[in-house]
């Protein structure tokens, strides 16, 4: 896993419009230009965020990335770092 | 001779900075927290600060893992803020006095305390936010220290006592006749981003008040030495207690310590706090 590489992209992601348009069109080019592997790739194109999160990825630059490069709600990060098959916090 | 004139040490939370954000506090809380900043403003007015030394974190919009110091001092002309555009964070533009701040950093590295530096080292809201209602006519120069809370590894909170108090001998150092006071800012805990999102440890928050407000500073930095250990019980973003901690630091006994407002501000999902040290 290549943490350092998935926290530059979401640092990219909450710090350039641009690329966070980009990544939502056009998801693979953005992803070419990172050292990521072929799980790491599926994890982001799914924006599977607690399984990033689980995986060492920062907490913190997931949540300023959600916005920009998922386009959803706050609720939804919420809903999404605590799905149902899991206790609240685990 | 330099003098240390007051100290301030409080929340940083982004949402301070939006009147939208206070309207949704309840009115208890929003009225306590008022009153705390209303006191800290006029704590420092009062003492009438030629320079204010700041201690606050980054989020990532200043420092990244490629570069990441410990202590970043800014050195230039002037601190330029928000790095980032957001949170109705307003642009400021503060004057350095760079002399103080080189010296600083001069004393440090000659002296046991490695000082990353900058020239253009940006203010954000861990600042901007708090001096909102701190020194709202922005007419004190700064010096801004970035300290990591915020990345592990991270240097330990009694590292960060330590740094703020030698940088309070510095101040006693400085051959000119200028008046110092401090801010540190963020915490205290709050979880940003895990799946504790919105969680508040208020035990905790009353714990390290208490323990600042008594000078136990053996145990404020002890007991959660570990970064695992803090985050654990304080969340991602407890580890800004260090700010407060260097606060603490550069303290004179002279000036006492007090708590001004503290609340668990669920609406803002954070415990947040105002504490002052004062010749009141």
């Amino acid at each position: 896993m290549s943490r350092y590489q998935i926290d530059k992209l979401l640092r990219d992601l909450r710090r350039d419009g641009e690329l966070a348009a980009h990544f939502r069109t056009d998801i693979e080019t953005v992803l070419d230009s990172y050292k990521l592997d072929a799980e790491e790739r599926d994890l982001l194109r799914r924006w599977e965020i607690r399984a990033l999160y689980d995986r060492g990825v920062n907490p913190l630059l997931l949540l300023l990335a959600h916005g920009p490069a998922a386009g959803r709600s706050m609720q939804e990060y919420a809903a999404m770092m605590n799905p149902k098959d899991r206790q609240p916090g685990e | 001779m330099g003098k240390v004139v007051a100290g301030i040490a409080c929340s940083h939370v982004p949402f301070m900075a939006s009147p939208k954000q206070w309207e949704r506090l309840p009115e208890t809380e929003r009225t306590h927290l008022r009153m705390g900043f209303e006191r800290a403003r006029k704590i420092l007015e009062d003492a009438r600060p030629d320079v204010l030394i700041t201690f606050a974190d980054d989020h990532f919009d200043r420092c990244f893992y490629d570069n990441l110091p410990a202590f970043l001092v800014g050195v230039g002309e002037e601190a330029i803020g928000p790095a980032v555009a957001g949170f109705d964070i307003p642009n400021v533009r503060l004057p350095i006095p760079s002399n103080l701040a080189r010296f600083i950093v001069r004393e440090g590295l000659e002296g046991g305390v490695d000082f990353a530096f900058s020239e253009e080292l940006a203010l954000d809201h861990a600042e901007i936010a708090p001096m909102m209602h701190l020194t709202p006519r922005w007419d004190v120069p700064i010096i801004p220290i970035v300290v990591n809370a915020f990345a592990p590894p991270m240097p330990t909170p009694r590292r960060c006592f330590d740094v703020g108090a030698f940088i309070g001998r510095c101040i006693e150092r400085w051959p000119e006749t200028t008046r110092v006071a401090f801010l540190g800012t963020g915490g205290l805990s709050h979880w940003v981003g895990p799946p504790q999102t919105g969680k508040i440890n208020e035990q905790f928050d009353r714990w390290f008040l208490e323990c600042l407000t008594h000078r136990r500073i053996d145990e404020a930095t002890g007991r959660y030495a570990r970064y695992e250990d803090l985050e654990a019980v304080a969340g991602n973003g407890g580890h800004e207690i260090r700010d407060w901690l260097a606060v603490a630091g550069a303290m004179p006994q002279r000036l006492h310590p007090e708590v001004l407002a503290y609340e668990p501000l669920k609406p803002w999902s954070t415990g947040t706090g105002i504490m002052a040290w004062s010749s009141e």
